[in-house]
């Protein structure tokens, strides 16, 4: 071999795992070499650069531009559209409407609970402010701006809800023919819920409501479609392009073989970007019609109106705690609003209530409505952060009423199985209570405490500190798991996978399993993947689901490739391949390794050119579930003459299994805390109630997302590791979610530790917290 | 996405003025509020007159008296970080750090912070509000958290959104405008408009006229000045409530008040109540708690922006401790 590429490929003098004989099960990894390491991401100078192309900044030959009309009333019925100017403007090449019934194909809106509704890509009862209602293709965006200006639509504007707390009254418009519920109501129970209320000492009740927050990734959703032929191609900023494609095959009767789509790079979705949207479609039959290819990306506030958001949530929790800080009841009422359209406006609301603690007898009721207003989409964690604004302080508050620490009220109630999943499988492991100790040591809660007990003062401001912690619903992904690896005969490796890297570092954590495997550099692994044309079928990066899915299914295919490499070196060093090993880049006798064979040696490498790897997710655990946990702490000041919060520190102990990449890792959970500290602190999207429905902050300046000023500089990540041998191969649980389901929950808890104050609404800021302080300081 | 309209970028302030005469002209400086305005379709413009070519009215001069003079076309930045305007004009050099984000401050100038438009939603919006012409002001019983408690005469219910008109108040600054008639330089607290004189406008400027420099008079001797701004985030964000404060002492007693109040009024918010409860007197708690309870007493707070009452009060209490001597 080459010994400068051996350089340039191989990490010198590193092991690698010990490779399995057929049918074998890989060992859990022992001490790792690459995976757990703090490694820049592989295509970081890509994204950092500029030289990265995301699909946003594809340009084909011919481009036109695309632009969406949109209703500009929460509820009206589209009369007439008339777009005779629009059409003879300069550089407008089409425009489709409800009015064109050959480019308003059938659009369904349905949730992962199985709701479903049927719409048109323009249906003329515009349900939401942002609903579609035509669209235009022009040679520049100004020219498709300027024609949306000109095409003329008459409305019947109908009377709208937009209070999901007033959806369900009587008088209140219908969205739908049916009413304004989505579905049934839920209802779970288990035990006896008024015997566990009588056996309480203690019993409180608050209602808590957390404000619609909006997804607002940095890169604006959008895509570009082209046909070739009868071959159609989409570019899109997208979560899983399988998702898009099956989506576009589906609404525009497609096969699946003749849609392709590309998402290689991505910025940002946050969930919003996991469901297709129907710009995608109107991009696609843009493209058809006009015969050329056609960019559609929304503009900011299109995406504040029609891409997702997570609900508000109206919830009331009634909780029962004997002295010694056992739980004997909860009682969980709660509303959401889906929106327009069924979109899971209660979609695990309840979960944690459930599940994250030791509670025999627990009801739960929860309400989905429908609201003039843009469809919720998955917001990361879907009902998660809402339950732990509600749950997380209800702990908080039984625990002052019984006079015990937070921190021992949460350890006495961790269960060690799932009480929400049938059969109450047992956890695979839990590290909730380690979690909760470690980040409290590492934080310092007992002296805080104790200090903030005895004197909260520090000039004008009130010093507090807050714990919170959580489990998420999911922790070992979901879907197939196609991996394809290739070792070329130069010794370098091509990575192919069809899952998008969302911004989390997926791309790296693979090259890094691929490493640990064959001992070989990660940046010399080419990766190909999001490209339903090039790559195999992975479901949408969501749910905190894609270490944990493809991670393993990497790591399988990487095996398979060494299996192959051995069997063809056996050939050449006239041994068993289950006697030799890999190490620098040579294929070695074990019990004789002076006899070694640089890979680019093999023969049969070397007369293929390339050995091909199938790897796929192994089978997972059926008895028992899979489940992250976190507790994060913080410390804040309150200005106790304005009610301005300063947030000065944050800590997240998380466990996610084993840690792949600590950088990644780090940035995941300083990334979750930053979103959460937007939930408790500053987002909210304004809906104008009283005259027209129409959303009012709908720009990046009035929908306030935290600045780095509002976010500590002081974040620490505690990585509280226990690899989950049992979950899969990696040992990697999910991570991406739990990051930001305590936060704003250890925020409303630091704030009443600093004032005594229970803030059961976000976003909380001077605007609330002047007021409450005032009547805090009458009430004494 | 911006509409169409014709540039030019004229050599002299003459010709500026004179450009800014034609139809639907609209001056640009920094730009930082303009381009938000035209692409959010909150006004239209045939003709954006950029000043930038015109250098005479860049930069911070010392008068022969101590005052300053400086021009319209002063970044907010290059006024935060003067050093003169730190030591002696305290409040100006606060609020110029208060302002918006480092990038907003490096490109928003001067001038155009004290002429700029309203951030109320519905103005900025896709609703025909009274102050563009229409017939329905949305926020008086609307979403009005972030509205005036003081000035609104029942009829436009906007917050002023800048944070250097208040601490230019309470330095007493004056304003110099060329027009095409005329040049003339007026007091900053009769250059700004309340609602009742006139609902579509926020200055005395017209359609040409163009604000040139803005000149600080010396500072009374010994005098104290300082601005605070709270909001609800910590950069990039307009004052929930923010106060001026100038003051000036003998002995230990108040000798010269200006209180002015931001996010409070259509205008900035000249606290005569709170300056009265002052003059003449210590800064006891007493006192300064008497001074907080007579700047808010005449507030007339909306459905939800009842919290700026305790806020501006909690405010004034704060910021009035810290100038005592």
């Amino acid at each position: 071999m080459d010994t400068k590429k051996e350089e340039l490929y191989f990490v010198h003098n590193t092991p690698v795992p010990e490779t399995p004989a057929p049918g074998q099960k890989p060992e859990p990894w022992q001490q790792t070499q690459m995976v757990g390491q703090r490694r820049a991401r592989v295509d970081g100078y890509e994204r950092v650069s500029g030289t990265a192309a995301y699909p946003s900044d594809v340009i084909l030959p011919k481009m036109l531009y695309a632009a969406i009309l949109r209703c500009p009333h929460p509820h009206a019925t589209v009369k007439k559209v008339d777009t005779s100017a629009a059409v003879k403007m300069p550089g407008v090449h089409a425009v489709i409407s409800g009015m064109t019934p050959a480019t308003n194909p059938v659009w369904n809106y349905r949730t992962w609970e199985g709701h479903l509704k049927k719409s048109k890509l323009f249906d003329p009862h515009c349900r939401f402010e942002g609903d579609t209602v035509a669209a235009v293709a022009a040679e520049t965006p100004y020219q498709a701006q300027d024609a949306l200006r000109n095409i003329d639509v008459t409305y019947d504007v109908l009377p709208y809800v937009s209070d999901y707390r007033k959806a369900l009254d009587t008088g209140t418009p219908n969205i739908h023919a049916e009413g304004n519920q989505v579905g049934q109501p839920q209802t779970q129970e288990r035990g006896d819920v008024a015997q566990g209320f009588a056996e309480a000492d203690v019993v409180l009740e608050e209602t808590y409501y957390t404000a619609c927050e909006i997804h607002t990734p940095l890169e604006l959703h959008g895509c570009l479609a082209n046909w070739d032929g009868d071959r159609l191609t989409v570019w899109e900023s997208t979560q899983g392009v399988y998702a898009v494609q099956a989506t576009i095959a589906e609404v525009l009767e497609l096969p699946l073989s003749k849609v392709r789509v590309i998402g290689h790079y991505m910025g940002g979705g946050f969930g919003s970007k996991g469901d297709t949207s129907k710009y995608s479609i109107i991009a696609a039959l843009l493209a058809q019609k006009t015969g050329r290819p056609v960019k559609l990306f929304l503009t900011r506030e299109e995406t504040y109106l029609a891409t997702g958001n997570r609900p508000s949530s109206h919830m009331t929790l009634k909780a029962g705690v004997k002295k010694d800080g056992r739980l004997t009841a909860m009682e969980f009422t709660a509303i959401g609003a889906s929106g327009a359209y069924p979109a899971g406006g209660t979609s695990l609301l309840d979960w944690l209530i459930k599940d994250l603690y030791t509670c025999p007898n627990v009801r739960t009721h929860t309400t989905d409505v429908y609201i003039n207003a843009g469809p919720a989409r998955p917001f990361r964690a879907p009902g998660h952060p809402q339950c732990a604004w509600a749950l997380e302080q209800m702990m908080d508050a039984l625990a002052e009423a019984i006079a015990m620490d937070p921190i021992k009220l949460r350890l006495q109630n961790i269960p060690d199985f799932s009480q929400a999943r049938p059969g109450n499988p047992p956890y695979t492991t839990t590290g909730y209570k380690q979690c909760l100790e470690e980040g409290a040591t590492q934080f310092g809660w007992q002296q805080l405490r104790k200090k903030y007990a005895a004197n909260k003062k520090d000039g004008n401001w009130l010093r507090g500190v807050g714990v919170a912690g959580s489990s998420w619903f999911l922790g070992n992904g979901f879907g197939p798991a196609t991996i394809i690896l290739k070792l070329y005969a130069d010794g370098s490796v091509n990575l192919n996978m069809g899952a998008s890297d969302i911004g989390t570092g997926t791309k790296t954590i693979m090259a890094m399993v691929v490493a640990e495997e064959l001992g070989i550099k990660p940046e010399a692994i080419q990766i190909e993947h999001a490209d339903t044309g090039t790559t195999q079928f992975a479901s949408v990066s969501g749910g905190s689901k894609t270490v944990p899915t493809e991670a393993p299914a990497v790591r399988d295919a990487a095996i398979t490739v060494k299996r192959r490499l051995l069997e063809m070196a056996a050939e050449d060093l006239k041994s068993k391949p289950t006697d030799l090993s890999l190490k620098n880049g040579k294929v070695f006798i074990k019990n004789n390794p002076s006899k070694a064979m640089p890979i680019t040696a093999v023969a049969k490498l070397k007369q293929h050119h390339v050995i091909v790897g199938v790897g796929n997710r192994g089978p997972r655990p059926t008895d028992k579930t899979v489940i992250p946990f976190a507790a994060q702490f913080c410390e804040v000041a309150v200005n106790a003459h304005t009610g301005e919060v300063q947030i000065l520190r944050f800590l997240g102990a998380h466990d996610s299994g084993r840690v792949m990449n600590r950088l990644t890792y780090d940035n995941q959970v300083f990334g979750g805390i930053t979103m959460g500290i937007g939930l408790a602190t500053t987002e909210k999207r304004v809906l104008d109630h009283n005259h027209t429905g129409k959303m009012v902050n709908r720009s990046w300046h009035e929908y306030k997302l935290p600045t780095s000023m509002d976010v500590p500089a002081d974040m620490q990540s505690v990585p509280i590791e226990i690899p989950d041998d049992v979950a899969n191969t990696t040992g990697a649980k999910g991570l991406g979610e739990p990051v930001t389901i305590p936060t704003a929950a250890v925020v409303a808890n630091a704030i009443y530790n600093a004032t005594g104050i229970r803030v059961t609404e976000t976003p909380v800021n001077a605007v609330q917290l002047s007021q409450l302080l005032a009547q805090h300081r009458k009430e004494g | 996405m911006l509409p169409n309209f014709a540039y030019t970028r004229p050599d002299t302030l003459k010709e500026a003025v004179k450009q800014l005469g034609s139809e639907e002209a609209r001056l640009h400086a920094g730009g930082t509020d303009l381009l938000g305005c035209l692409r959010d379709g909150v006004f239209s413009a045939q003709k954006v007159v950029s000043i930038s070519k015109l250098d005479a009215l860049r930069g911070i001069t010392k008068t022969s008296k101590g005052g300053l003079e400086i021009g319209t076309l002063t970044t907010i930045t290059a006024v935060a970080e003067h050093p003169l305007i730190q030591s002696d004009f305290t409040a100006l050099a606060n609020a110029a750090g208060e302002v918006a984000s480092p990038q907003l401050r490096n490109q928003g100038t001067l001038g155009g912070n004290i002429c700029q438009k309203p951030r109320c939603w519905y103005y900025r919006g896709e609703f025909d509000c009274l102050r563009k012409g229409g017939d329905t002001c949305y926020a008086a019983e609307g979403e009005n958290q972030y509205h005036c408690l003081f000035g609104s005469d029942d009829t436009c219910f906007i917050v002023h959104p800048s944070d250097t008109a208040p601490a230019l108040t309470v330095l007493d600054a004056q304003v110099r405008i060329a027009g095409r008639w005329r040049k003339k330089t007026v007091p900053i607290d009769s250059f700004f408009v309340l609602p009742a004189d006139d609902v579509q406008k926020e200055t005395i400027l017209g359609a040409d006229d163009i604000v040139t420099e803005i000149v600080l008079p010396p500072p009374p001797a010994g005098i104290k000045s300082s601005y605070c701004k709270v909001r609800a985030r910590r950069s990039w964000d307009f004052a929930l409530a923010g106060i001026a404060l100038a003051l000036a002492f003998n002995d230990a007693k108040v000798a010269h008040a200006r209180v002015v109040l931001s996010g409070a009024a259509p205008i900035p918010w000249r606290s005569m109540a709170a300056e009265e409860a002052i003059m003449g007197q210590e800064l006891t708690p007493d006192i300064i708690s008497k001074a907080a309870t007579a700047a808010v007493k005449d507030a007339e707070p909306l459905a939800q922006n009842g919290y700026k009452v305790p806020l501006f009060k909690g405010l004034v209490e704060q910021e009035l401790a810290k100038m005592k001597v």
